[in-house]
Formats: structure tokens, C-alpha cells, sequence
């Protein structure tokens, strides 16, 4: 090998042992995004006889004229809208009080921890039977519980009003211990010192929390929100096992959308299309995220 | 070997290496994993899929591919269980890479997106004579396309309304029958009397937790009946017109009617009918044996009601076909009369409820035949009250508009503006595949 | 840290955590009874806990399940791919990002920010075309189809860059004196001082790949390369329902990986907190 020489030479090392990620970048990442941005202006269809042909914008002009589309869009970004904030919250919460080294802070933290391991398609399903209409149901049977029996029991997936809330209960479920343990992280990066100055200039708890806590954790938090915020744009398998996109539309996402175009009518520029919308948005959102996280460390 | 070059001579492997060595070999095994899918086909092996039904429907397709695999000594049939949900976006993507199986089951009416495709071979040829003319006409009607045969079902499928006989009888109410069916304003009445007596009000049962194709294949028999239709089926070009025209707006208004008057109950726990909550239940083949068990000789079967052209019901159910790049052609065939044998098709009739597909065991069962409990359902199939579903490739998207559109009608949108949005995305469809041009003529011929 | 609270806030603050942790483990809980009930049983007695923890208890479930399902074909998959994933991408991964951390290489800047930027593209946003392409080529229903896409992952090179980068550049020299080759120096000087990072991206790949649903979904057809996720979706929509299967499905599917994730729970804390930290 060559690596005893200069290290001028170290090029063909170098560019051996990238050469497979490289590859595989570039043939399973690039190429596909490549040919989604060209799908999109095409009318592509899997298995159609037809000849390809380019079709301009037809495909988007087609896609924003389309309500499922345009509802789907408006429930992702519902969905964003309240589960970050929601999700954020609960999980900051739970960082804070197994931040104060309390008896049991382990277990607890094992605990909210525990859904994250769990697959989606598996937290889905057992939240179905959690849904299951009629008073013996889990969830109508909490509600009849806490509202000491005023409760009306609901069929939630079924129910237009509440079948994109019942989703969003179970994602935050599942996501908030993912969350938590990276605020926890970034809890326990902050310096004490900070904390005791501000205590000795008589700072009271909640200003402690306003002035030192929150501005330190402002990275982890910018970073939490913003996986939150991409994954409410990736919402596919709660959706697709639970009410495939229904009552009306009330649950249908981009990405379900996305997969019905492809997977169930071939209509694969079509597909490429909502591709190139979801990209947009992921990218809109990272770049804000960019640009409000301060830089540290190694920037490209 | 590559081990022991990055490791040296004379040392043992460092934990990492051995990492390594176990990656490769697990890519390797993986390479290997994919490859052999395709690599074992020298054996005689007639691979089929179907989808993965009812356990009894499921189970006696299993014990038929092995009675026939031990009477056929020379060839193997290999049966492949696919989830119904997904099931035709899977076969439409194993298509494009020719991986379809020798004998391939679908959903009968999405038999004509495949024949345009150039996807299967015709049966016409493969099939004896005597066996295609004991099939029920419905079954050709819906197995026919460009003036070949491509597809042939086992069963057919028979849709009603089942009704509890005490209670019509208590409301006064006279028993319709398929020579004359209760009229669309008849049953408005009905609905209002013996809603007189209920509990609730709720007095129908439309299965509306069902969803999916029950939609279609429920609720477009009312819509022909009331003189309209999916899509123009002279031309199959445009559903503009058809289904959004005056006939079809009315027919649907009238369900929207049914349920917000509060007639129809919402059957979340698929009981309204057999715990007596509801004394009417549109309802296929498949509910009778829980009906039946349920209310004994109080079960009636009638036909569906006449909402201005007589009375019309839905048609069809899976079928079968052999795939056009088969190496076994025959050998497909000759499973699939196997499975239209007298013996087997009553087999499949009693696991899953269905109409039988020959007329030789329609005679042998004690449902079907004359007098029997479903004969309603034989009688729809052979007089032309059953309409098969709008025969063009274009059926995928018909169906799934229909269904988008009934879920938005029966939760109130209005009923003009719902259709016209669907009836649009059916001729864009139509127009985007240049109205189906006829591309396999060639392919046609054996 | 807020280290001296008054009694009243730490008695408030359990709790709270107890509430929280009981509404957490709700559902977890609700799915191991339920496994052990009678089909029949388990949608009436779901909603309370006296319902669940009355009547009888059996294994009948897990029996009915090795009967109904390949469940043990559907293990075997997921492990297979999710390791052949995790392990694989280890190896390329560490490489790619050794090379753009310590060697000096023509092309080195331009490639390593192409590669911070391929980043931001999720699997869905490449779904499409990467299901078109594996269905032109024939390589649907494969192990290779579930795999080899995702082997290369820009977000692991970056987490192995950051960590490189940080190790003082003297425990390689020595080496590099004596004459060992680049990657003799990665895989015996550099691979075992990394141990952490190629924790973090172990586990963070595992969670990714073995709950992965929207792509095996695609992808497979039967139930031969079926991985578990797709397989209980599919389980749930197999009639007859039986709700004590699917639980018991569920629990089978969950018990290796808690087992594991109990385990080594420290390093899945650690991992997971990595991604924030350094993303």
C-alpha cells in the first residue's frame, strides 16, 4: 500500500477507501433525486405502452388542482404546526424534571424512552385497538374517565375531526423520548457556573430557566424542531396502516399521496412531482434552521 | 484470503477486521439472497399468486394446489399469498420487470388494464370448448375484451338486500321481487314506516365500514338504475356527462338523502343487521351465512330497489389468467381447469359463500340451485340486472374517484360538485393514456 | 442543573414523572396482557385495567402465531438487513469519512461538501425513482433491493468526520513512522480509539432501518424477504382479525431489540444524543 510515502501520494488511498460510499451515494442518493427532478416534467408511468413524452409543467400545474393533494399538504403542515410545539414542549418538560436528579431518574428516563425502539407500523397497530370505537375502547374509556363520565365514545380514526389528532397523539407518544434524551444532553452541557452567577445576582427559578437554560439550549432545541418538522412532513406509516388517508381526505399526507400515485396508479412523473414539492419544503426548513442555529465547530 | 492480506502475516485478526470480514460476507450472502430468486426456474415449477383472502377462501386454495400437485406428478404449482390491500400495485410493478408468475389471480375488473399493457395471453385456446360454455354469461361478459377471452373467476359475486321478514311483515310492508322490486319513492316510504318502529330510526344498513371497492361495486348498480352510469360506455372516453349527469346526481342525492335523515345506521362494528339494530342490509353472497344464523327462516334476500330503469346490482369477483410471458402456458391452463372442475368450484363456493362459475355445479349446490336459499343471486347474474363494472383500462381510476367521491358524499359534500371534480379526473386519466390506443394486436395472437 | 429544590417541588416533580411514566407505559402494557388474552376478550377488556388483568391468561396467541405466520422468516429478515445495513455502513462509512478527516486528496473539499449537502435528501425524497429503477431491474421482493441502497449514508460519513477529526493527529504518526499502511493505521489505531462513534451510528442506523416501512412496503411482495414491520401491517389486515395474535405479534417483534436496547442503554442514550449535539 502506499500510504509509507509523502503525503502528497495519498490520493489513490484516499479515493479507495471513499470510493464506496462515493458510489453508493452517488448511484442509490444523487442519481434517483436527479431523475425525480426529470421524471416530474415528463408523463412516466410504470408499465404504461405509451411513448415518454416531456410535458412541461403540466404535472404541478395537475398536483396543485388536485384538493387531496392540496388537503394532504394542509395536514402535514397541521400536523407540523401542532406537534412541534406540542411534542417540543413535552419533551423539554421531561428533560427538565429528569434534570433535577431525582430518585428513579434512570427508569423514567428507560421509560419515555422506550416507544422510540419501537417501529411505527407496531406503535400504529396497538394504537388502533388503543382507538377501537365504543365504550370498552382504551382511549373512550380514559376520556369517560376524565370527564367523569360525560364522555360520548367516539370511533377517533373514523371521526373527520378527530382522526388527524388521534395520529398526532400517537407520533408525539412515540417521538418525545428521541427528543428528550437529546435536550437531556444538552441540559447537562450547560455549565453550572452560569447557573450559580445567575442564582448570586438573585435570579428566581423561572428567570434562571428564561435567561440561562433556554438560550443555551437554544441549538439542541433549533435542532429538535427541526427534525420534528421534516419528519411531520414524512408522515406515511401511521397514516397508511391506520385510516389510509381517510375520513375525507382528514388524514392523507404528501408522502401518502406520494405512494399512491406510484405504488397504486403507476403515475410515476406524477409521483416525482410531489417529490420535488416535499424537497422544497424540507429544504426550506433546513435552511431556516441554518440560519437561526449559531455555528460552531467544522463549517462546510 | 483478503483477510489475512489486510492483517498481516502471523497476527490474529483485530476485532475491526473481523468486522469486516463478517460485512463481506454478509454482502456477499445478500448479492447471493437477490440472485437466487431468479435463478432456480429449470424445474417444471407453475408459479401463481393470488391474494390473501378469507382463512377458508385462503386454505382451500392451499388444499387445491395440493391435491393438484399430487395428482400431477410432473409438474409443481407454487402458490404465492399477497395482502389484498396492495395487491394490484404489486402485480402492475412486477410487470415491468417481467416478473409476473405463470397463472396470475386480479380483481376482475382490473383485467382490461392489463390486456392493454399486453400483460396476459388470451384463453380462448387454452380452455376446452365444453368448460368456457358451462361458465355463467356474467363471467365471459366480464372475462371478454377485444373480442377475446382473457379471464375466468371460479365464483361470481351476488349483491342484495337482505331484510328481516318479521319486521316487514309487522310494518305491513309488501316483498318485493326481482320481477318487481320496490320503487325509488316506495322505498323511501318503507324506510320512513319502518323506521316508525325502530329504536334509533336507523332502519339501514349500507356496510358503510367497509369502504374501498364496496363503494363501486354497492353503489353504482343504484346509479344505473337510475339511468346513469361510471363513465359513457359506448365510447369509454369521458365519464363528464355520465357520471355527473342528471341521472347519476339524483341517484347519489337519494343515498345522501338516506343518511342524513338519519336511516342508515353507521355499522362500526359490522352487527347492525344481525343484532337486529337495522331491519334492512345491502349485503353481498359473503354475509349470508352470518345472516342466516342469525335469523333462520326470518332472513329474506331481495333484489336491490328500482330507481327508474329496474333493478340493477353489481357483478364480478377475482379471476384468473394466464400471464403473456409464461413459459407454461398450458400447464396454467390446465390448473386452472382444474380448479372449474364440478368438485373444486363447489369447494371454493362453500369456503367462501360465492356464486358458483359453472353452471354443472351451480346445479350440485344447495344455495344456488333452483329453490335454493341465494338463487336470487344466479337469477340477477342470468337475466342482466347484473352490470358488469365499466370494461376499459381506465377502471383503476374509475373506481378509485367513485370511491374518493361516495366518501365525500356520504359525509355531506354536495353531491353536483363532488362528482363533477371526479368525473374530471377520470377524462384527464383518459386523456393522459390518449384513450387507450390498442397497441398488442400482435401480442393477441397465440 | 437546578440542584437545591425545596422538598414541595421535588414531591411535585415525582409525581409528575410517575403520572407521565404510567401514561407512557400504558399502551406497552395494554399490549402485553392483551397478548395473553383470548381473541375474543382482549376488545372488551382492553379499555380498563381490571378488564386486562382479570380473567384467564394463556400463550395460545403466541402458538396461534407461529401457526398463522412465518414468524420466524419475518425475524430472520428484519435481522438480516437491518445488520447487513448497520454493519456494512459501518465499514463504508468509517472509510469514506477517514479519508476526507485525515488524508489530503485532490477533489477532498469539493466531494465532502457534496456529501454534507446530499444530507438533507431523506429516502423520500428518492422513493420514487429508486422504486422505479429496482422494478425495471428485476430486483423487487430481494434482499439486495432492502440493502445495497442504503448502505452509504451521508449522515453516518459526517458523524465519523466530526469524531475523526477530533483525535489528536499523534496516535496516528507513530504508526506512520514505523511504515504502516493507511489502512492498517485506520482498522488498528483508529477503529479502536472510535469506539463511541461507531456506537452512535450503530444504533442510530438500527433504529432507522428496523422500523423501516414505507420502502419494504414497496418493495416486497410476498412474504419471503418480508421484514416485521411490513409483516404485522400485513398480519393486521389478514382476516380473520384477532387482536391476541396481533399483540402477541407485537410483542415477539419488540422483546429482541428492548432486550437489546435494556441492554446497552447508555449507548443508545449516548447515540441518540450525539445526533443532536454534533447535527
Amino acid at each position: 500500500m502506499s500510504g509509507r510515502r509523502g503525503l502528497s501520494d495519498q490520493t489513490p488511498t484516499a479515493l479507495l477507501m471513499a470510493a464506496p460510499a462515493l458510489l453508493g451515494l452517488l448511484l442509490f442518493l444523487l442519481l434517483p433525486f436527479v431523475l425525480a427532478l426529470a421524471f416530474a416534467f415528463t408523463n412516466l408511468r410504470l408499465g404504461s405502452p405509451l411513448p415518454l413524452e416531456f410535458v412541461g409543467f403540466k404535472q404541478f400545474l395537475r398536483i396543485f388542482s388536485d384538493p387531496g393533494f392540496l388537503q394532504a399538504l394542509a395536514n402535514n403542515l397541521l400536523f407540523a404546526a401542532v406537534v412541534v410545539p406540542l411534542q417540543t414542549a413535552l419533551a423539554l418538560g421531561l428533560a427538565l424534571l429528569l434534570d433535577q436528579g431525582l430518585r428513579g431518574t434512570l427508569v423514567y428516563r428507560t421509560v419515555f424512552f422506550m416507544p422510540v425502539v419501537f417501529p411505527m407500523s407496531l406503535v400504529a397497530v396497538i394504537w388502533l385497538l388503543i382507538y377501537a370505537p365504543g365504550p370498552a375502547g382504551m382511549m373512550n374509556q380514559l376520556l369517560d374517565l376524565l370527564s367523569l363520565g360525560h364522555w360520548q365514545p367516539r370511533d377517533f380514526l373514523r371521526d373527520p375531526a378527530l382522526a388527524l389528532p388521534a395520529i398526532m397523539l400517537l407520533s408525539i407518544w412515540q417521538g418525545a423520548g428521541f427528543q428528550m434524551v437529546i435536550l437531556l444532553a444538552g441540559l447537562q452541557a450547560i455549565p453550572l457556573e452560569l447557573h450559580e452567577a445567575a442564582a448570586l445576582d438573585g435570579a428566581g427559578r423561572w428567570q434562571r430557566f428564561l435567561h440561562v437554560t433556554l438560550p443555551q439550549l437554544r441549538n439542541p432545541l433549533i435542532f429538535v424542531m427541526l427534525v420534528t418538522t421534516i419528519l411531520a412532513f414524512r408522515l406515511f406509516d401511521q397514516v397508511q396502516i391506520m385510516t389510509r388517508g381517510g375520513p375525507d381526505n382528514a388524514t392523507t399526507t404528501m408522502m401518502f399521496e406520494m405512494v399512491q400515485a406510484v405504488f397504486t396508479r403507476q403515475q410515476v412523473a406524477r409521483a416525482s412531482a410531489m417529490t420535488v414539492i416535499f424537497f422544497l419544503l424540507v429544504l426550506l426548513v433546513t435552511l431556516v434552521q441554518r440560519r437561526l442555529a449559531r455555528q460552531e465547530g467544522y463549517r462546510p | 484470503m483478503a483477510i489475512r492480506m489486510l492483517s498481516g502475516p502471523g497476527r490474529p485478526a483485530s476485532p475491526a477486521i473481523r468486522a469486516l470480514a463478517l460485512s463481506l460476507l454478509m454482502t456477499g450472502l445478500c448479492v447471493l439472497g437477490g440472485c437466487s430468486d431468479t435463478a432456480d426456474s429449470t424445474d417444471p415449477v407453475l408459479e401463481i399468486w393470488a391474494h390473501a383472502g378469507q382463512a377458508r377462501e385462503r386454505q382451500t386454495l392451499e388444499s387445491q394446489v395440493a391435491r393438484f400437485n399430487r395428482s400431477n406428478a410432473d409438474l409443481q404449482a407454487r402458490l404465492t399469498l399477497i395482502p389484498e390491500g396492495s395487491y394490484n400495485a404489486q402485480v402492475q410493478a412486477a410487470a415491468v420487470a417481467g416478473e409476473l408468475p405463470d397463472l396470475l389471480e386480479f380483481d376482475g375488473p382490473f383485467l382490461y388494464a392489463y390486456v392493454w399493457q399486453g400483460r396476459l395471453r388470451p384463453l380462448d385456446d387454452l380452455l376446452p370448448r365444453r368448460l368456457i360454455d358451462d361458465l355463467l354469461p356474467s363471467i365471459l361478459q366480464q372475462g371478454r375484451y377485444r373480442e377475446r377471452l382473457w379471464s375466468v373467476g371460479t365464483f361470481d359475486s351476488g349483491l342484495g338486500l337482505y331484510a328481516d321478514r318479521s319486521r316487514l311483515q309487522a310494518a305491513g310492508i309488501r316483498i318485493p321481487t326481482l320481477e318487481q322490486p320496490w320503487q325509488r319513492d316506495e322505498f323511501t316510504t318503507i324506510l320512513d314506516r319502518l323506521a316508525e318502529d325502530d329504536a334509533d330510526g336507523q332502519v339501514l344498513d349500507l356496510k358503510l365500514n367497509y369502504a374501498g371497492e364496496w363503494y363501486t361495486y354497492a353503489f353504482s348498480p343504484l346509479l344505473q338504475s337510475a339511468g346513469g352510469d361510471l363513465i359513457d360506455r359506448r365510447t369509454y372516453a369521458h365519464a363528464t356527462g355520465v357520471l355527473n349527469g342528471t341521472d347519476s346526481v339524483a341517484a347519489l342525492s337519494d343515498v345522501q338523502q338516506w343518511i342524513e335523515s338519519g336511516r342508515v345506521d353507521p355499522n362500526i362494528d359490522d352487527a347492525a343487521f344481525t343484532t337486529g339494530r337495522t331491519a334492512l342490509a345491502f349485503g353481498g353472497h359473503w354475509n349470508y351465512p352470518r345472516y342466516h344464523q342469525q335469523l333462520g327462516d326470518d332472513l329474506l334476500l331481495l333484489p336491490l330497489p328500482d330507481v327508474g330503469h329496474g333493478s340493477r346490482t353489481g357483478q364480478g369477483s377475482w379471476s384468473w389468467a394466464v400471464t403473456a410471458d409464461s413459459a407454461h402456458p398450458e400447464a396454467a391452463a390446465r390448473f386452472l381447469a382444474y380448479l372449474l372442475r364440478p368438485r373444486e368450484v363447489l369447494a371454493m363456493s362453500e369456503a367462501n359463500g360465492a356464486v358458483p362459475a359453472t353452471r354443472s355445479a351451480i346445479a350440485r349446490s344447495p344455495n344456488y340451485r333452483e329453490g335454493g336459499a341465494l338463487r336470487l343471486f344466479v337469477e340477477q347474474l342470468e337475466s342482466g340486472h347484473a352490470v358488469p363494472r365499466p370494461r376499459t383500462p381506465a377502471y383503476p381510476v374509475i373506481t378509485a374517484e367513485f370511491q374518493k367521491a361516495f366518501e365525500r358524499i356520504r359525509s355531506g359534500s354536495g353531491v353536483q360538485a363532488t362528482l363533477d371534480q371526479a368525473a374530471r379526473v377520470i377524462d384527464n386519466e383518459i386523456v393522459d393514456n390518449r384513450g387507450y390506443p390498442w397497441l398488442f394486436s400482435g401480442k393477441s395472437e397465440p | 442543573m437546578i440542584a437545591h429544590s425545596r422538598p414541595v417541588v421535588r414531591w411535585l416533580s415525582q409525581l409528575l414523572l410517575l403520572g407521565l411514566a404510567l401514561l407512557f407505559l400504558a399502551p406497552l402494557a395494554m399490549m402485553l396482557l392483551g397478548s395473553l388474552k383470548a381473541d375474543a376478550r382482549v376488545l372488551t377488556d382492553a379499555g380498563s385495567i381490571g378488564g386486562l388483568l382479570s380473567g384467564e391468561f394463556s400463550l395460545q396467541n403466541y402458538r396461534d402465531v407461529f401457526a398463522r405466520t412465518d414468524f420466524l422468516r419475518f425475524l430472520f429478515n428484519s435481522l438480516f438487513i437491518t445488520s447487513t445495513i448497520v454493519l456494512c455502513g459501518m465499514l463504508v462509512n468509517s472509510l469514506a469519512a477517514y479519508a476526507f478527516a485525515r488524508l489530503e486528496w485532490r477533489g477532498r473539499g469539493l466531494l465532502f461538501n457534496a456529501v454534507l449537502a446530499l444530507m438533507i435528501l431523506p429516502l423520500e425524497a428518492i422513493a420514487v425513482p429508486l422504486f422505479y429503477g429496482i422494478s425495471l431491474l428485476g430486483l423487487r421482493d430481494t434482499y439486495t433491493a432492502q440493502i445495497l441502497p442504503f448502505i452509504a449514508n451521508a449522515f453516518s460519513i459526517y458523524l465519523f468526520y466530526t469524531f475523526f477529526i477530533g483525535l489528536p493527529k499523534e496516535l496516528e504518526e507513530a504508526a506512520r513512522l514505523d511504515g504502516a499502511s493507511t489502512l492498517r493505521i485506520f482498522f488498528s489505531i483508529i477503529v479502536p480509539n472510535a469506539k463511541p462513534v461507531f456506537a452512535s451510528v450503530a444504533i442510530l442506523s438500527f433504529l432507522m432501518w428496523w422500523g423501516a416501512y414505507l420502502w419494504p412496503l414497496m418493495v416486497t411482495i410476498g412474504p419471503q424477504v418480508r421484514p416485521l414491520p411490513v409483516a404485522i401491517a400485513a398480519f393486521y389486515t389478514l382476516p380473520p382479525l384477532q387482536w391476541g395474535d396481533i399483540l402477541a405479534f407485537g410483542v415477539m417483534m419488540v422483546l429482541p431489540v428492548l432486550a437489546v436496547f435494556l441492554l446497552f442503554q447508555r449507548w443508545f442514550v449516548r447515540g441518540v444524543a450525539a445526533s443532536g449535539i454534533k447535527g
